[in-house]
């Protein structure tokens, strides 16, 4: 019967092809711009890590002026980051089962001079609990141990791009590279990893792909390395110098933690009891106010989905629906048109559902097609839209259309053949026989 | 015409009139909320700086090589860079400094009124003699700072700050020090009212005070944080090992890409032990309002193919609506009626339909538009938006009948005898 049907659905598609392909165009392109937008919001709203966002945490702690609140919509917010001297203390935590403070910088990187100029590269300060903690990938190699934390180790993590420029992509474990003025030791090599929202650092620009190296923490004293990201003050430094920027109350670090299902309250605790026991010494002046939060949570705190995305995407779905609209007045007159032939089909016995069976099959042939070709469509237009993510972003490679939007898109087209045809299916399958005949 | 029948037709018709109806209501709904977004993002993009934004391009150098650790060899390599760029041909006006306008953000401070209660958070950058020409900006009231005093305070200041101050009986430095400083209106009027701020004094937590002696007048660099159009401008000659040096050229109209390329290539061959990277002023503001950019041009695109869908819909509806009424047609002319008539018919029929969709819509878009900013903190609709809208609709109803219609019209009366 089906096979039958699809038949009969080509041959009435053949039949005015002028109006099969507005009726086609105008599904595909509904098709097109819904699952274009779906897909742009999707890549910003996606949990980067789906088994265990719900175990990384993002710690803050109020240090922030007696006087006023930290600047920003919510006067309830404590500062977005923590200072040097409070992430050493959390950080002599046993209670998480990994973790990292962390910071960006841009540091000079010396290629061979066969390979280029010395150049600033973005590379982030961090523990060796940064890779696990993150699910980051790797090509070659793996990131560094705890020792290497402590030393702290001259070995640097390399992301593709990077192996690429030095080394042409091959295997670098074990080779040197020069950052500054220090030699560092390769350990590893990341696989591709470019997620759209940069999860573990929204302080700043969350678009921007992840850095270039990776190096321990530590080197910050020695190398003096400041940071590239946002520095937040209220109080001048207590001593001049590097010393007395870490040793100030400037917030500039971010602290993530993996902790055990069980153990969340027992950490905030942990991070309360130390604010408590420092507010002793003075620090602290403002009331108790730290945050633990999910990565989910924290990442919709700051807005990682712009309201823009949100809204284009219900812009498209409505667009959607006014093709849908479009495409039911269209197939009722296409069918009530076919009236008299329907009437002699009729006549000659066939039954409403077969009749109506026809026509649904004709609507849901009409959106497949033209969802396969929306499908095309929107791929181009992500595409022509990450052409602009390198004015952006400094990046092509924002928007994905990946399995799950093509589900989405398929699901689409599908509801919208189903929603649009039954109507005009059901209108037609009513034909009597009768008066068509009267007329031939 | 009488309006009278045309009613009675379309109620017998009621799904295919309710189709027509629904669609063109929707569309209006869409169409101005996506205008509204375009209205938005064009208001943001299209507000003024106050500066040359056109013709100024800006320059960091980024050293690499260690004798750039010397405070000597940087002050030396900073006065040779400046006299570089100002002879390059083209260049009207040369600055040091580390503000940059339309990147995002840049660097803020906290300043009191001294005698006021609170502190006010303004942004603040270092300035040179140069800066304001470099901006294309006047000091309106007041002046702003010369070579030699920029050379001095410079050095107060350098001297003040190599070592701890030591510090009073309230835990702050024991000795203060003064400051002049050059203010934006915005800031003066939010600091001391509207009365004329020179003179005036500010001081920050430490109990250093900042006397201002100028004012400028436009001033405008979005900020992270409400703080857009507050500014304070020190003197002080900005360079270091670490974070380079930053310069702004103003160049003659229409040169600012010739002179972005020549600075380049012109302070490379000074000294190779750096990189230099320039970028002009409306590249730099594009990247910044690269999001701006690509909603008007995605939500014009929107709007462009959903009128278009609409109106092949309404081409496609009404066609076959004439096609089920040729023998209507055909008997009406056999009876006087003229084609003028027939064109009529359709034109009115649509134009009512149309006119009944547009009313619904402007509730669906106030509706649509109630559901965008509570989800997504859109913008609200204005009521221009919306009769812009209903225009646009209205003449692409009116084109898209006109086709058909005129097709009906063409219909013989001889039509109306056959295959009866």
């Amino acid at each position: 019967m089906v096979p039958y049907n699809l038949r009969l659905a080509l041959l009435s598609l053949r039949r005015n092809r002028i109006l099969s392909a507005v009726i086609v165009g105008g599904i595909a392109l509904g098709i097109a711009v819904s699952t274009m937008f779906s897909t742009m919001r999707h890549a910003f709203a996606r949990d980067p890590l789906p088994h265990k966002s719900d175990r990384v945490f993002y710690v803050r702690m109020d240090s922030w002026d007696p006087l006023k609140p930290y600047p920003g919509d919510d006067p309830n917010r404590p500062p977005t980051q923590i200072t040097y001297q409070d992430m050493v203390a959390l950080m002599r935590s046993d209670i998480p089962a990994r973790q990292s403070g962390m910071y960006k910088s841009n540091l000079y990187l010396f290629p061979d001079p066969a390979v280029g100029r010395p150049r600033k590269v973005m590379t982030r300060l961090c523990f060796s609990d940064f890779f696990p903690l993150f699910d980051v990938p790797f090509k070659y190699g793996s990131g560094w141990d705890k020792k290497a934390d402590q030393g702290p180790e001259q070995v640097v993590v390399l992301d593709e791009e990077t192996n690429d420029l030095l080394f042409g992509g091959q295997n670098s474990v074990a080779k040197t590279v020069r950052i500054e003025d220090r030699e560092f030791k390769v350990v590893g090599v990341l696989d591709h990893w470019r997620p759209t929202v940069k999860f573990y650092d929204v302080t700043q620009s969350y678009v921007q792909p992840p850095e270039g190296m990776y190096i321990p923490f530590n080197h910050l004293r020695p190398m003096q390395i400041r940071t590239n990201g946002n520095t937040d003050g209220w109080k001048s430094p207590p001593g001049p110098g590097f010393d007395g920027f870490l040793a100030s109350e400037t917030s500039w670090v971010q602290m993530w933690v993996e902790l055990p299902k069980d153990r969340v309250q027992a950490y905030k605790d942990y991070v309360d009891a130390y604010v408590i026991e420092q507010k002793k010494t003075g620090r602290f002046p403002r009331p108790l106010n730290n945050r633990v939060t999910p990565m989910m949570a924290w990442l919709k705190e700051q807005k990682t989905v712009p309201d823009e995305v949100t809204t284009m995407m219900i812009v498209s779905l409505l667009f959607l629906a006014v093709c849908a609209l479009n495409l039911t007045g269209l197939l009722l007159s296409k069918f009530l048109a076919r009236a008299p032939e329907i009437g002699v089909r009729r006549a000659l016995g066939a039954r409403r559902v077969d009749v109506f069976l026809q026509h649904v099959v004709e609507c849901e042939l009409v959106a497949v097609v033209g969802g396969a070709i929306g499908v095309l469509l929107s791929i181009g237009g992500l595409a022509v839209i990450n052409k602009w993510g390198q004015t952006l972003a400094q990046r092509n490679d924002l928007f994905r259309f990946d399995g799950t939007m093509l589900a989405v898109a398929v699901g689409l087209s599908l509801l919208a053949g189903l929603v649009a045809g039954v109507y005009p299916a059901w209108r037609v399958c009513r034909t009597a026989p009768a008066i068509h005949l009267k007329l031939q | 015409m009488e309006i009278g029948p045309i009613v009675r037709a379309l109620r017998r018709n009621k799904v295919r009139a309710g189709l027509i109806v629904a669609e063109i209501a929707l569309t209006l709904a869409i169409v101005t909320n996506c205008v509204a977004m375009i209205v938005d993002a064009r208001g943001k993009m299209t507000r003024a700086s106050g500066f040359d934004d056109d013709n100024i391009v800006s320059v960091r150098s980024t050293p690499f090589e260690p004798a750039f650790k010397e405070d000597g060899y940087l002050d030396n390599s900073l006065r040779q860079d400046l006299e570089a760029l100002r002879a390059l041909p083209g260049v009207v006006g040369v600055s040091n400094t580390n503000f940059l306008p339309w990147q995002g953000g840049g660097s803020s401070t906290e300043l009191k009124p001294v005698g006021g209660a609170e502190g006010l958070r303004t942004q603040i950058y270092n300035t040179d003699e140069g800066t304001f020409d470099a901006l294309g900006i006047k000091v309106t009231e007041g002046h702003g700072f010369t070579r030699e005093f920029v050379d001095a305070d410079t050095l107060r200041l350098r001297k003040l700050f190599a070592e701890q101050r030591p510090a009073g009986a309230d835990g702050r430095p024991a000795e203060k020090f003064l400051q002049e400083v050059v203010i934006s209106r915005a800031f003066a009027k939010l600091a001391f009212g509207d009365g004329s701020p020179l003179g005036k004094m500010l001081e920050d937590s430490d109990g250093d005070q900042y006397r201002v002696v100028g004012v400028v007048e436009e001033f405008y660099n979005p900020y992270g944080w409400p703080i857009h159009e507050y500014v304070v401008f020190f003197a002080n000659r900005a360079r270091s090992y670490q974070g380079g040096a930053a310069f702004l050229l103003r160049a003659e109209p229409g040169q600012a890409a010739a002179v972005a390329k020549a600075a380049e290539q012109k302070l490379l061959a000074l000294n190779g032990g750096r990189n230099i990277r320039v970028r002009t002023l409306t590249e730099i503001k594009a990247q910044y309002f690269g999001p701006q950019s690509i909603v008007v041009t995605l939500m014009g695109a929107v709007i462009v193919l959903l009128v278009l869908v609409t109106s092949l819909g309404i081409v496609g509806l009404t066609s076959f609506s004439v096609t089920e009424r040729t023998r209507q047609i055909g008997t009406r002319r056999a009876l006087g009626a003229r084609r003028v008539d027939i064109l009529k018919h359709f034109l009115l029929e649509n134009w009512l339909l149309t006119t009944v969709a547009l009313a619904l819509g402007c509730g669906l878009a106030i509706g649509v538009n109630v559901g965008i900013v509570s989800a997504a903190g859109g913008t609200r609709l204005g009521w221009l938006t919306v009769a812009a809208g209903v225009a646009l609709l209205w003449t692409a109803g009116l084109l898209a009948t006109l086709a058909p219609a005129l097709r009906a019209s063409r219909i013989s009366p001889a039509v109306a005898t056959r295959n009866v």
